[in-house]
């Protein structure tokens, strides 16, 4: 009887558009996952070289250009007592291999930093002795007062002093700024570190510039090193990579909160040059 | 290994992981495409069922009503949901009128009979796929986690059979094996989402299927009770 209306049941055919979604919600996601996962390592490498702090670690050669920048390093660390004492050794001598490690790290508290410091990088570690640290180290540490660093000093002498008092009037500015200060200032230390370590192959030049990739893990281990752009001297290449393997470990970056970490110094870039290692 | 990319991963797996990894590749794009199908063939009947019923209580003619479909169906559409019940039970009725020794309870039950096989046809289309995708949701997470399960047994055999035993040896076989039960996962979760959206749709329009062939009857009742006494005055 009825078989006229159901001997076929017509469906209508949906056939295409499932179809097509399906394949572009599948390829969409396939490469969405490799796709991110490539791009992830590429931006940490980027985020790394913080050019501020970069520039501020030159070793032995020139002292003048170095200043201006580092400033914004050091004020940030540690207003208190810890940042002057680190800070004033890594400048006057870069090599001197272990004093350096420990020092910054200490404490998280940086003031907030302050940009208007900035224009003196190197002078800030003195002056910050003489204010406030009542710590013996200070003293110790100037190595060169050159009549210009001397002008500086005054001057510095007087921000960090505002800064202090400006630390205690404005609390909630401290947290906000602490996440970048820290891992900048860390970001200087894994630098100041690695240069201690680091001696130049006799055939380095002016010029040459290697490029290492480090992996490092939480708890501040140096886990994997590698040459991602070669300077064209093996010997170079392989002293940069010894450095970094003999600098071994950062402890100091456990105190960093892990976003940032992952963020920064999960992998990490080093510049070598010859005069100046470049973060 | 500076990087382990998910794509050296999968392709760096076991074959057992593999086999599993592509099952579930298969499942989710087998219920995607089921999940849309559904999707659009639900909305389709939606619609065609708000027009029909539009059309039905506009107190057109209900033999009219009946050739347009007619027409329709010559035109090569699909007549489907409330109208083929419509069409069923009204052709079954027509047929058992002209048949004089029926009674008019005879003939509404005829009419329903056939109606209640048509809609019985209606939700079978409507329920079509919906059986896979509560198979997909409710076993692809086991399917995952076998492949995970094995993947870490591998890796761990591994490790047994290596000097030295560092986290290294075993990271990558065990990132690799959880990559499965995120697979499984991916698969299962809009799987059992659709299921359960899809399947309550169902029982929304099977609901409104049913109160469509009561009222239906309630119709075709006073028809055939008017013909029956129309024919006794005459006969």
């Amino acid at each position: 009887m009825n078989t006229s209306i159901y001997a076929k049941p017509i469906m209508p055919r949906i056939v295409v558009r499932p179809a097509l979604a399906t394949v572009v919600l599948h390829g969409l996601l396939i490469f969405l996952l490799t796709a991110n996962w490539v791009s992830m390592d590429r931006e940490r490498i980027k985020v790394k070289p913080l050019p501020n702090l970069v520039n501020a670690r030159l070793v032995d050669v020139s002292d003048l250009k170095p200043k201006p920048r580092p400033e914004p390093v050091k004020p940030k660390p540690e207003p208190p007592k810890p940042a002057p004492k680190p800070e004033p050794k890594p400048e006057p001598k870069p090599e001197p291999p272990k004093p350096e490690p420990k020092p910054e790290p200490p404490k998280p508290k940086p003031e907030p930093p302050k940009p208007t410091p900035a224009p003196t990088p190197k002078p800030a570690p003195k002056p910050a002795p003489t204010p406030a640290p009542p710590k013996p180290e200070p003293v110790p540490t100037p190595p060169k007062p050159t009549p210009a660093q001397q002008s500086s000093r005054d001057a510095l002498a007087r921000i960090a002093q505002d800064e202090l008092s400006s630390t205690s009037n404005e609390p909630a500015a401290e947290l906000t700024a602490t996440a970048d200060e820290m891992s900048a200032s860390f970001a200087a230390l894994i630098k100041r570190t690695v240069q201690s370590y680091w001696s130049r192959p006799p055939s380095a030049r002016n010029g040459m510039e290697c490029e290492l990739e480090v992996q490092l893990v939480p708890t501040g281990e140096v886990v994997g090193v590698r040459v991602i752009r070669s300077s064209g001297n093996a010997a170079f290449d392989s002293s940069a990579e010894n450095a970094v393997r003999k600098a071994g470990a950062f402890p100091e970056l456990q105190k960093l909160p892990p976003g940032e970490f992952e963020k920064k110094f999960r992998r990490l870039n080093l510049i070598f040059k010859p005069e100046d290692l470049r973060y | 290994m500076e990087q382990l990319s998910l794509l050296d991963l999968v392709w760096n797996a076991t074959f057992t992981v593999q086999f599993v990894m592509g099952t579930l590749l298969l499942a989710s794009m087998v219920s995607w495409y089921m999940i849309v199908n559904r999707y659009l063939y639900l909305r389709d009947a939606n619609d065609e069922m708000y027009r029909f019923e539009e059309r039905f209580w506009s107190g057109v003619d209900l033999s009219q009503l009946y050739r347009e479909g007619n027409e329709r169906a010559a035109d090569g559409y699909a007549i489907l949901g409330m109208e083929s019940i419509f069409r069923a039970g009204f052709k079954e009725f027509s047929r058992l009128v002209q048949q004089s020794e029926m009674d008019s309870e005879d003939l509404i039950e005829g009419a329903r009979r056939a109606m209640r096989v048509a809609a019985m046809r209606e939700e079978e289309r409507l329920e079509r796929h919906l059986a896979f995708l509560a198979s997909v949701g409710s076993t692809s997470p086991y399917i995952g986690l076998f492949g995970t399960v094995w993947g870490i047994m591998h890796s761990f055999r591994g490790l047994a059979n290596s000097t030295q035993a560092t986290l290294a040896t075993v990271a990558p076989g065990i990132s690799e094996a959880l990559i499965a039960t995120a697979m499984g996962l991916f698969a299962a979760i809009p799987a059992v989402l659709a299921y359960n959206r899809f399947s309550s749709k169902v029982e929304v329009f099977s609901n409104r299927y049913d109160t469509f062939m009561d009222e239906f009857s309630g119709i075709l009742h006073r028809q055939a009770f008017a013909v029956r006494t129309r024919e006794k005055k005459a006969g």
